[in-house]
């Protein structure tokens, strides 16, 4: 009889040892290991590093906001002048939306239309600029961060259009001819290479539609500011509280 | 049989009430661990029915068992071999086996007893 029983119970306990270590497995939620492949290692990388972007741009963010709060405190110790303080802000928000003349390093493009005899195909429609093809460029100037861009002295605005005129283009209201003078300010680098890499839009153009397009980097370009008047007629702020 | 599943389940509820965990990079040995272990049970249940249960034997073995796999499965990870296949493959197969020893030897009892 007892030679029976103590087997039993050494299984019964080395079974509840078994049971508590397959708990702790239990609780850890492993979760299912998969092979890893190289699309999901990829994904992750992706997922990482907008991660991180994401907590650059907090951190940008909040050091923005203790240099606002600091702006704050002066004022409310007296140090500062609260005119001062708004005449920057307004100077700020007039560069922010193209109301001031603004200088800095970019590109200049130059657009010209085909002017060889012998042009491209039989159409003669391929051989001159449209006012898709500055819209492109410009749309690919933006993607590649421009901070200001102008087309023949005109300032390209949210609002600004950019619309076929016939032989012309209309910008801002204003008819603009070939050729066309395109500055950007920012990263000259980024500007030239979304202008001159293969496969863009304007490469595209330059070697399909054989058009004219050089590009020069400078390091001192004048962006003249907006020089139209706007109101909004329809759009109102949404007012808090309302 | 029927003391081995009682214990697990006590484990388990003692396991899960316990606040105990392990870091999760070891969690792959204790798997192994696990299967050695459970494998261990099976083979003392099949030695139990056999009468031929030793309690060193038994505890030398699940514990030897337990304790060789994470270190297979440890050095195929140092390595980058996964070693720890061997401990699947011999444990999973040995489990069956048992098993199938265990259930010849409980239906047999029970056509003994029919018998009688």
């Amino acid at each position: 009889m007892n030679k029976t029983k103590k087997p039993n119970f050494t299984i019964l306990f080395f079974s509840m040892i078994l049971g508590i270590f397959m708990a702790g497995q239990l609780k850890q939620n492993i979760p299912i290991l998969t092979p890893v492949t190289l699309s999901s290692i990829q994904a992750t990388k992706y997922e990482i590093n907008s991660v991180n972007k994401e907590i650059e741009d907090i951190e940008k963010l909040t050091m923005q906001r203790t240099e606002q709060l600091q702006i704050l405190e002066g004022i409310a110790l007296g140090d500062e002048d609260i005119i001062d303080i708004l005449d920057a802000e307004l100077e700020n928000n007039k560069i922010a939306a193209g109301f001031e003349e603004v200088e800095g390093p970019g590109i200049i493009i130059r657009m010209e239309d085909n002017l060889a005899e012998t042009a491209f195909g039989e159409e003669f429609d391929f051989d001159v600029i449209h006012d898709i093809d500055v819209l492109r460029i410009i749309n690919d100037l933006r993607g590649a961060g421009a901070e200001a861009i102008d087309i023949n002295g005109q300032r390209v605005l949210s609002i600004s259009e950019i619309k076929c005129g016939g032989p012309i283009i209309r910008v801002n209201g204003k008819s603009l001819g070939a050729p066309f003078y395109i500055s950007a300010i920012g990263d000259p680098k980024l500007l030239n290479a979304a202008i001159n890499a293969p496969n863009t839009y304007a490469y595209a153009l330059r070697t399909i539609d054989q058009l004219n397009i050089e590009t020069t980097i400078e390091d001192h370009i004048v962006v003249p500011k907006y020089n139209g008047r706007f109101n909004f007629l329809y759009a109102k702020p949404l007012k808090e509280g309302d | 049989m029927f003391f081995a599943l009682i214990g697990i389940l006590i484990g388990l509820i003692i396991g899960l009430i316990l606040p105990f965990t392990y870091n999760t990079a070891y969690s792959l040995y204790i798997s192994v661990a696990i299967l050695a272990c459970l494998d261990s049970i099976f083979g003392g249940i099949k030695a139990n029915l056999e009468n031929k249960f030793d309690t060193g034997i038994f505890i030398s073995g699940f514990f030897g068992n337990a304790i060789l796999a994470a270190f297979l499965a440890y050095v195929g990870d140092r390595l980058g071999v996964p070693l720890y296949y061997a401990a699947i493959f011999t444990f999973g197969g040995r489990l069956f086996e048992n098993f199938a020893s265990i259930r010849r030897i409980l239906i047999n009892r029970r056509k003994a007893k029919k018998e009688q």
